[in-house]
């Protein structure tokens, strides 16, 4: 053999020792001051359809976010993935967060359901949501779909932001009977230009390359982090986008909270960008409320 | 706790020992190993902010495990190239072979060349790419009697897609158990827990032989709960997936579970270790 075979064995497999290489601090990732405040756009409450959670009790997701520095969560509902009567998905969201300051509700709307406007109208009036949250994969339209445009216009007019789940969980591991194609985010790039006030968020990405190069070509357009996945995936995400464009994420209780909080720390971000993502741009994108529309769609 | 991450200590205390870590898996570089140098390095901010003790990749040895003919030739002609990571990380890496389970006379030599004689201590059987094979085609069973005699570990690709395989060669955790009844003294490691773990777990349950891995999808919560209620902590190895995967989504399946530190310290590092034990004692 070519090798010394004993001299590895002796070095790279001793077992039963641990055998730690002492890292400089200069090999390390930088250390990253968590910001004072953290808003996670992207929680969602009451239980998954297809199996119990260990934080689908409100007060236990609460717990945990407060443990992780999470001072603001915005919150959809898991019913609305497949109720139809949305209106009261919306109310049960509404209340639950009524108790809880940290808790933002950002109701549902089915744009494929009759009068979906009333819904709409209720989330931003009446409940005072800031925006709410699309699930095209489950309500059966694309993006494509004229009737997204004029949702988008409607809750624009409105002053309300656009979040769009273009998945809730990976293709391959959904439930046999009910199955929801991931979103094309290509179409927005027609909406953004044709509504300039719009503001839209796309939650649940685990962007590809060509998606990078989507979400770059898409003026305005920002992201969260929850499945952006890989070592340094949000470092690439960032470089491909800005770091003004990514709201930090966690798509908590269906993934673990701790996932999305772990990676800002591991994947080689300033803390300048850390701020901006775990903080600055959350506040940026929610406050900035949207004149009347200008452009409507067809 | 700093974003989401236990200390430093706490971290150490665990002895992380990473089953499934794969640096430029598909490609080690043209010249045999310079991407898997740089993808081993890009991991390396992960590997330390988690406080990992070993990592186990999975080495291409020149048996037609990549559809290229040059590097195949190359890694046969020059050996010691496989073993460039290993020199340059001896404290930190171990390492299995990837088999081509389509082509057993080359494999059977490999077995010899790298664990009977060499310093690898398993083999990787593959899901995806020229050497993989459904793990209960035929031409597998000469395999596994071969890593059996050398007390090596079996990794098995597994995935359970909802819609159905995208291709033959794929096997799922069921097809796994099929298998390992085979070979009840033979301990296999169920990769992935086979994606959709849910019914991953429930295939192998009653095979005593198969241990599951955890990388390799979203960190979706309650899987190491199930697992450990329906396995056993014994039963569950980590993996990382760095990294293409992250420190983020693979390591908080096991630490922010609802289970004991006993539990989290069985599944980060005990389990593999003693999994490890045999081949590492015989040399």
């Amino acid at each position: 053999m070519p090798f010394h075979r004993r001299e590895l064995i002796q070095g790279a497999i001793t077992a039963g020792t641990a055998s730690i290489v002492a890292a400089s601090p200069s090999e390390l990732p930088a250390a990253i001051p968590m910001p004072p405040k953290v808003v996670d756009t992207n929680v969602s409450l009451f239980q998954w359809p297809f199996r119990r959670l260990p934080l689908d009790n409100v007060d236990d997701l609460c717990a945990t976010l407060q443990q992780l520095g999470i001072t603001e969560a915005w919150a959809g509902s898991f019913e609305s993935l497949l109720h139809r009567d949305i209106r009261a998905c919306n109310e049960r969201l509404a209340k639950a967060c009524q108790i809880r300051a940290e808790l933002i509700p950002v109701g549902a709307v089915n744009p494929t359901l009759p009068d979906w406007q009333h819904d709409l109208k209720l989330c931003l009036g009446r409940y005072a949501m800031p925006g709410v949250r699309l699930l095209p994969g489950y309500h059966g339209y694309t993006l494509n779909d004229e009737i997204f445009g004029q949702l988008l216009a409607t809750a624009t007019e409105l002053g309300g932001f656009v979040q769009v789940a273009v998945a809730m969980e990976d293709t391959r591991t959904q439930s046999h009977s009910v199955q929801a194609p991931n979103v094309d985010p290509q179409p927005l790039k027609h909406w953004m230009q044709k509504i300039p006030q719009a503001r839209v968020q796309i939650l649940n990405c685990r962007p590809s390359t060509s998606d990078r190069q989507t979400f770059a070509s898409i003026p305005r357009l920002t992201l969260d982090t929850s499945r952006v996945d890989g070592t340094d995936g949000v470092a690439t995400l960032v470089n491909a986008v800005g770091a003004d464009r990514l709201l930090y994420g966690s798509h908590a209780p269906f993934l673990i909270p701790e996932a999305a909080c772990i990676r800002m720390l591991e994947t080689g971000v300033s803390a300048a960008d850390v701020q901006l993502i775990m903080q600055e741009n959350a506040a940026r994108f929610r406050d900035a409320k949207s004149p009347p529309a200008e452009h409507q769609p067809r | 706790m700093n974003f989401g991450l236990p200390s430093a200590e706490t971290l150490r205390k665990y002895r992380i020992w990473d089953a499934y870590f794969t640096p430029a898996f598909s490609h080690p570089g043209s010249d045999g190993s310079r991407n898997l140098i740089n993808e081993i390095q890009r991991s390396m901010p992960a590997v330390r902010l988690g406080q990992f003790e070993k990592l186990c990749y999975f080495a291409h040895v020149g048996i037609g495990t990549t559809t290229d003919s040059r590097l195949e030739q190359l890694l046969q002609a020059k050996p010691e190239l496989v073993l460039n990571p290993m020199k340059r990380w001896p404290n930190r890496l171990l390492g299995m072979i990837q088999l081509n389970l389509q082509n057993t006379a080359s494999s059977l030599e490999a077995l010899t060349q790298w664990l009977q004689e060499g310093p690898m201590l398993g083999a990787y059987f593959p899901g995806s790419g020229p050497g993989a094979a459904n793990c209960l085609d035929p031409k597998v069973s000469q395999l596994v009697e071969r890593v059996a005699e050398l007390d090596g570990v079996i990794m098995q690709h597994t995935w359970l897609k909802t819609g159905g395989k995208r291709s033959p060669h794929e096997s799922t955790p069921a097809e796994l158990a099929t298998l390992a009844s085979r070979y009840p003294k033979q301990r296999f490691i169920c990769a992935h827990a086979g994606g959709e773990w849910e019914q991953g777990i429930r295939a192998v349950r009653d095979s005593p032989n198969i241990l599951i891995e955890t990388s390799g999808f979203d960190a979706t919560a309650g899987f190491i709960e199930m697992a450990t209620r329906e396995l056993g902590s014994k039963r569950i190895v980590f993996g990382s997936h760095l990294p293409s995967r992250s420190l983020g989504t693979e390591l908080s399946k096991v630490i922010s579970a609802q289970i004991s530190e006993a539990e989290k310290k069985d599944i980060l590092g005990g389990n593999y270790r003693k999994l490890l034990n045999v081949i590492q004692a015989r040399k």
